[in-house]
């Protein structure tokens, strides 16, 4: 049986630990934590993942995607229009390299089930905006955050994997 | 080992065509004690390990060429009263030109398709004809405890050459389905399961159909020419359960189907399968759901695919207006858990052909209308003033680990910071290998006791409506999906994460994703003891299983 080296448990240990640590990583699944935009510091949140309403329980696309309903709950959002000529903060989501952004509903303050994400990763983006219609994202951001799944990490070239055998 | 490690980094897995990944095992990257989908390498810690368990394939002492060949399956009509013989037998099985020892059912794989009017009575005479104990469970229906099939629980094993004999009474119309409850891992995966179609006497139960079809989802792990053998003294593959890499519907890697334009046809889905979950479609065919485990959903609804978790059925109806080739398909996002990225994987299991003559009678207008089915609604009424009270009972799904290769343990602690609620194949195919049922221990933990699995021994009056809250830990060493099912019962699944069901439907087994709380209410009206367990038959085989005493 080949025999790792002793120092691999620690780097094993060191990656573990930042997913462990409260506010680093997502405790399950369906937490979303949002940061505030620099347009509105004061800004608090945090998105809910649930499955979709589906007669399967499970809620996914033909090609597999998970659907999920999401719901913010928010604090110390700003009045829009003290933030320009904007009426309504929106919620968007775009996959991580924001080649499309699909305009998902209106946030307030409190909880606001917004609509359904289905990207299997995929930033979620509030911004202030003119109206509830508008298909292009022009507004300052508020709140932003990553699905949970964007936790999912490259482990293919680090040192665990090269020196088991060596 | 640099070499490999670089082609893992470097190979394109991204949108790739998975018949090159799993379907087809041509496509293998490199020679394996186990396939690993193209371009995933073996950990070096794990290269030249096996699992701590001794390898068995069915038929060892058998000469194959001796054993009959499998033959589809055939539908067997039975009156109430009616005899059955049922023989467990070992069969040559020819898939995709290669050969194997499997088993089978009466010869059959599937099983026989047993057809019943509600409410009738048949015994059942089995033979033990395999090299294993065994017994038969008569998945999802209400009968007699006594011919529940569970060993140690309701009957002893069968020995190899051993007969038992079952009286099996159906309650409720609908798609069910029969397999051994002894090491489901080899029996089941081994061709070892059938249907049971039972009709209800209302002739508008469902909408018109122009044909009915029973498709039995299932999967082989296969390497070249061999079948992977499996743990002698416990199920290996614990971790994730046997993910095959050949998918087969009602045993055959190609399905096929010749209709008529705008035939209607009625689709009664069984998984079959060890672990994995479907997300089946039609692509340019309209599909509703109309019914699952015990019965009709309260109302039919459009659907674009079909989730369906270990042990789960759905009645499915389509209509092909137009002539031509269509593709079943089944079609997922892989987690790669080394490259920490999604992969689409669609694998074609069949293809429908659609010919010009068009089908008499025409039922497209009837197949336009979604029904609802005020009759479901009205018993389910029956059950809503216990919906929103405080559950009577909570368990949470969790596992506990000892002896895993290191490299296992490293792995999985650095790949905690994300699980998907669904894994929908194996991500991790030679870590999962090396896990057997002596390593690994699925739990399930009654939070009120801390008893686990076979210690968790519930009592309640027959006639008693039981609200299960099940809690999906996402927070264990290895957090994944389980298919929980009772036995002898019906339950409904009231919400999900605290959101309400709006369309109900009687189940026998409930998938609950990863992180998920899913509220059960459980319909304890038949007596007896029946099994609650994970259907993932290497879960199961891990000890995540508990009792409920039914009492009159």
């Amino acid at each position: 049986m080949i025999r790792p080296a002793p120092w691999l448990l620690g780097v094993g240990l060191v990656l573990a630990g930042p997913a462990t640590v409260a506010g680093q990583g997502p405790g399950t699944p369906w937490e979303m934590p949002l940061r505030a935009g620099p347009a509105a510091p004061a800004a608090r949140g945090e998105a809910r993942l649930q499955f979709a309403p589906s007669p399967f329980g499970v809620a996914v696309t033909a090609d597999g995607r998970h659907r999920y309903d999401v719901r913010i709950t928010a604090e110390n959002l700003p009045d829009p229009a003290t933030l320009g000529p904007y009426r309504v903060l929106l919620a968007w989501e775009t996959p991580r390299d924001l080649s499309t952004w699909h305009r998902l509903g209106v946030v307030r303050n409190g909880t606001s089930l917004v609509g359904t994400a289905d990207h299997n990763k995929f930033l979620l983006v509030i911004t202030a905006e003119p109206d509830s219609l508008v298909t292009t994202r022009s507004g300052p951001t508020v709140l932003h955050g990553m699905s949970p799944s964007g936790w999912l990490q490259q482990f293919l070239t680090h040192p665990l994997f090269r020196g088991m055998s060596q | 080992m640099l070499l490999l490690i670089a082609l893992g980094c470097t190979a394109p897995l991204a949108g790739q065509d998975h018949a090159a990944m799993g379907h087809d095992h041509d496509g293998m990257a490199m020679d394996m004690p186990i396939p690993m989908p193209k371009g995933m390498v073996m950990l070096p810690g794990l290269v030249g390990l096996t699992p701590p368990v001794a390898p068995f394939l069915p038929g060892m002492v058998a000469d194959p060429a001796g054993l009959p060949s499998a033959r589809p399956s055939q539908v067997v009509a039975l009156a109430d009263g009616d005899t059955l013989d049922l023989t467990a037998g070992l069969v040559a099985r020819t898939i995709r030109g290669r050969t194997y020892t499997m088993y089978a059912f009466n010869g059959q794989v599937p099983g026989p398709m047993i057809r019943v009017a509600r409410g009738a009575t048949i015994t059942v005479r089995f033979h033990n004809a395999i090299d294993l104990e065994s017994t038969v469970h008569w998945h999802g229906l209400r009968l007699d405890n006594g011919s529940d099939g569970v060993p140690g629980l309701t009957q002893a094993p069968v020995e190899p050459g051993g007969d038992h004999t079952y009286t099996v009474r159906f309650p409720d119309a609908g798609i069910y389905w029969y397999h051994p409850h002894v090491r489901e891992d080899i029996q089941q995966a081994l061709g070892l399961y059938g249907n049971l179609l039972v009709d209800s006497e209302d002739p508008d139960y469902y909408a018109p159909a122009n044909r009915e079809q029973a498709l039995m989802l299932s999967d082989l792990l296969v390497h070249h020419d061999t079948l992977i053998a499996f743990g002698r003294e416990a199920p290996d593959f614990a971790l994730m359960g046997r993910v095959g890499n050949v998918l087969l519907v009602n045993g055959e890697p190609e399905y096929r189907l010749d209709v008529k334009r705008g035939e209607v046809v009625r689709f009664h889905l069984t998984n079959v399968a060890n672990s994995r979950t479907w997300n089946l479609s039609i692509p340019g065919v309209p599909m509703k759901v109309v019914a699952s485990d015990v019965g009709r959903f309260e109302r039919e609804e459009w659907v674009a695919s079909v989730v369906l978790a270990p042990a789960e059925r759905y009645v499915i109806e389509a209509r092909f207006a137009e002539p031509g080739r269509y593709p079943l398909l089944n079609a997922i996002q892989a987690v790669d858990h080394y490259r920490g990225e999604f992969e689409p994987q669609v694998d074609t299991l069949g293809w429908i052909t659609v010919g010009s003559r068009p089908v008499r009678p025409d039922h497209a207008s009837s197949f336009a209308v979604l029904r609802h089915n005020t009759d479901v609604t009205a018993e389910i009424d029956r059950y809503r003033d216990q919906f929103d009270r405080a559950p009577d009972k909570t368990l949470h799904l969790t596992v506990a680990v000892s002896g895993l290769p290191l490299t296992t343990v490293q792995f999985m602690s650095v790949d905690t910071a994300y699980y998907h609620p669904v894994e929908w194949v194996d991500g991790m195919p030679e870590m999962n290998w090396l896990s057997t049922a002596q390593q690994v221990r699925w739990i399930l933990r009654d939070e009120a006791t801390g008893a686990e699995n076979h210690a968790i021994d519930w009592t309640v009056r027959q006639g008693a409506v039981v609200k299960l809250r099940l809690v999906n830990e996402a927070t264990s060493f290895h957090p994944m999906q389980h298919p929980i099912h009772l036995h002898g019962q019906r339950m409904l699944v009231l919400s999900r994460d605290g959101v309400p069901t709006t369309n109900l439907v009687w189940k026998d087994t409930v998938l609950i994703p990863v992180g998920s709380t899913v509220d059960l209410l459980i319909d304890a009206a038949n007596p007896g003891a029946w099994m609650l367990h994970c259907h993932i038959a290497e879960h199961l085989g891990a000890g995540m299983m508990a009792t409920m005493h039914v009492v009159p």
